[in-house]
């Protein structure tokens, strides 16, 4: 099979954006819509009827908070969700060409991404609009960490996708746990206010780590990193290259279970 | 040379996975590295090797693996084993629309597949009048790929196809679709492109277009090689074969039955072979066949001799009162006649010569033998039998 070229992985990720994402009517305004309209949604459940705060830095309002963990996470398990599900709903494409599969799953990725960081930049941009501080070098430094978030989303896009098209259960099973995953998350709290335990196994939560890093560096400036924080980026490629493998393995077998 | 075609001892078996359990063992099999054993195998054990600048064909009933044996060339699907190889740029016309999305326009849809045909974007805009004029599809181009027709579909995937320069064209019975006039253009464009020196591996029920076209073919059936060579030999066997087919479902609809009365075939032979049907005689020669028939009552028989093609047509039928031949009596009430067709005007293909036995006033027929003949060469002309001509 060839390898992925420039020219078809664009096709493909166009391909993919135009039909994920502006078949809509409302188009363009929809990525921006959705994810503020549950935006809204957690902030008035948040702060009107829980009163949250965040706990430990009295400083940053709850909104801002919540925003710069949630577009990340939106990309995250969009992508991953969409992905999971693609390599059998394009089971017309695989059967009747020579397509490389693995373009398949990381052009959803891809489109996703795109997407919901062009969500992210709009949504940045009205918050400092709006009086909140955002530390903008932090943002720059943060581009490493969503990129290295987007591998982490190829890689389980990679493994799930594939999984999926031998065991269809994966597509009923996966928006649970990522509901699950969601709330496991410090997304709408802080991992500080867990108790001792919650926040040990925190620890085992990739995802926890980039949107508390992803705050650090873009609400807090908090650039700290000690040699601990290798390890979610180094999990994040070896996840990737795990992945690709079993990709690679099991797709020249697409074709018989679908 | 190096092939750019090499297949070798290529099988293909379906897992079973159409049950849950089943699709977990095949899964939980594939992961392990076994091969697949169980399941419906399409392929056999099939190789064959194509040289750059060749045509090939590749014929068989349907559900004989063609299409298949095209798709692991193609790379859509991996074989269970054996191995396949091919070099160059390929381009691959199989199934109708195949890859096209319907939700998209032409214009989208001629982006996707010339990038899946290793296209820059670059060189598509360069070549884009040409596909379009190559198409010739009109303001359709615009709609959505769902409200074409088959003939419009097969018309932008084509004009891709031969935009993108491949260097090994393989197609699938797409063409059949196209209209008359697209479809000579098509096969003038295949015409040149082998002129050109390019390679061509088709899949085609049309005979006359493989035989046409092409150099060598293999004859897939039941997932296996029947035959593979020569295309005019493989093609004219696919035919008889066809024709034999056909010939015993009808006689087996009509359960004919032979009435065996008093007037018998002794014995019915070509001269210089076999009587097992392996008789092959060259375009234009001769052929000499004795019949020996049996009358119970020591009147002389009528002998009724013809040719037909292999599925029962009559080429040419004869009795032996209308030339007012008499046989030569032997021992034991036994009566011989000898035929001579000089310079057999039969066409390349499978025969049949029966012998028939009558009573001595030539009107009723008691017994019949048969036995089969191929007539050998290489002929474009079709039909059955050479008539004599002149162009002028």
């Amino acid at each position: 099979m060839n390898p992925i070229s420039d020219t078809f992985f664009r096709q493909m990720v166009s391909r993919a954006i135009r039909r994920d994402y502006l078949e809509n009517v409302t188009g363009f305004a929809l990525l921006f819509l959705q994810p503020l309209m549950l935006l809204a949604i957690y902030t008035f459940v948040f702060t009107t009827i829980f009163k949250a705060r965040v706990a430990g830095d009295s400083s940053v309002a709850f909104v801002p908070y919540l925003a710069v963990a949630f577009w990340p996470w939106t990309a995250f398990s969009e992508s991953v969700l969409r992905a999971s599900g693609s390599v059998r709903s394009n089971a017309a494409l695989i059967g009747k060409v020579a397509i490389p599969a693995e373009a398949i799953p990381l052009s959803t990725v891809t489109a996703a991404f795109l997407m919901n960081m062009a969500g992210y930049l709009a949504v940045l941009l009205v918050m400092q609009l709006l009086g909140t501080s955002l530390n903008w070098p932090g943002l720059l430094a943060a581009l490493p960490l969503l990129l290295m978030m987007f591998l982490f989303s190829c890689a389980l896009a990679l493994f799930l996708s594939a999984l999926q098209v031998f065991l269809r259960d994966v597509g009923k099973i996966l928006p649970p746990l990522m509901t699950f995953w969601f709330f496991a998350t410090p997304i709408l709290y802080s991992s500080s206010v867990l108790p001792e335990r919650a926040a040990a196994l925190m620890k085992f939560n990739p995802m926890a780590w980039y949107v508390e890093r992803l705050r650090d560096f873009i609400l807090f400036g908090n650039f700290e990193l000690s040699a601990r924080d290798l390890a979610v980026p180094v999990l994040t490629l070896l996840l990737l290259w795990a992945a690709h493998r079993f990709f690679k393995r099991v797709s020249s077998h697409f074709e018989d279970f679908l | 040379m190096e092939p750019l075609v090499r297949v070798q001892n290529v099988s293909k078996i379906y897992p079973r996975v159409h049950r849950p359990g089943e699709r977990l063992k095949a899964f939980a099999a594939l992961l392990a590295g076994k091969p697949t054993v169980s399941g419906a195998e399409v392929l056999h054990d099939v190789s064959l090797e194509v040289q750059p600048g060749e045509s090939f064909g590749i014929i068989g009933e349907n559900g004989a693996g063609k299409s298949t044996l095209l798709k692991i060339l193609t790379g859509v699907i991996s074989p269970s084993s054996g191995h396949v190889s091919v070099n160059g740029r390929v381009a691959a016309l199989l199934e109708l629309g195949a890859g096209f999305q319907p939700d998209f326009s032409g214009i989208d849809n001629i982006r996707m597949k010339a990038a899946l045909l290793g296209m820059s974007a670059r060189r598509l805009d360069r070549k884009m009048d040409e596909i379009l004029a190559f198409a010739d599809i009109g303001d359709y181009v615009y709609e959505p790929v769902k409200h074409y027709s088959s003939g419009m579909i097969v018309r932008l995937g084509f004009a891709v196809v031969a935009a993108s320069e491949p260097e090994l064209l393989i197609t699938d019975e797409v063409l059949a679709v196209g209209d008359e006039s697209f479809q000579k253009k098509c096969i003038r464009w295949i015409e040149r492109f082998l002129e050109d020196g390019n390679t061509l591996l088709m899949v085609s029920h049309s005979m006359y277009q493989v035989q046409k076209l092409c150099q060598r073919a293999i004859w897939l059936h039941g997932g296996k090689a029947k035959m593979h060579g020569e295309v005019f030999p493989v093609t004219q066997s696919y035919l008889a074969w066809h024709e034999e087919k056909n010939a015993a479902e009808r006689r087996q609809r009509r359960s004919l039955k032979g009435e065996s009365g008093q007037y018998r075939v002794e014995s019915l032979q070509i001269e210089g072979w076999p009587d097992d049907g392996t008789a092959l005689l060259p375009s234009g020669s001769s052929l000499k066949a004795e019949l020996v028939l049996k009358s119970p009552d020591g009147r002389p028989p009528v002998a009724l001799i013809g040719v037909m093609r292999a599925d029962g047509t009559p080429v040419y039928g004869v009795a032996s009162d209308y030339d007012q031949v008499q046989p030569l009596a032997l021992a034991g009430d036994s009566y011989r006649f000898v035929i001579h067709f000089d310079q057999l005007p039969l066409l390349p293909g499978t025969y049949s010569l029966r012998g028939h036995a009558m009573d001595p006033e030539g009107i009723r027929l008691f017994d019949t033998a048969e036995i089969r003949f191929s007539v050998g060469g290489k002929s474009r002309e079709m039909g059955m039998v050479q008539l004599p001509h002149r162009w002028e």
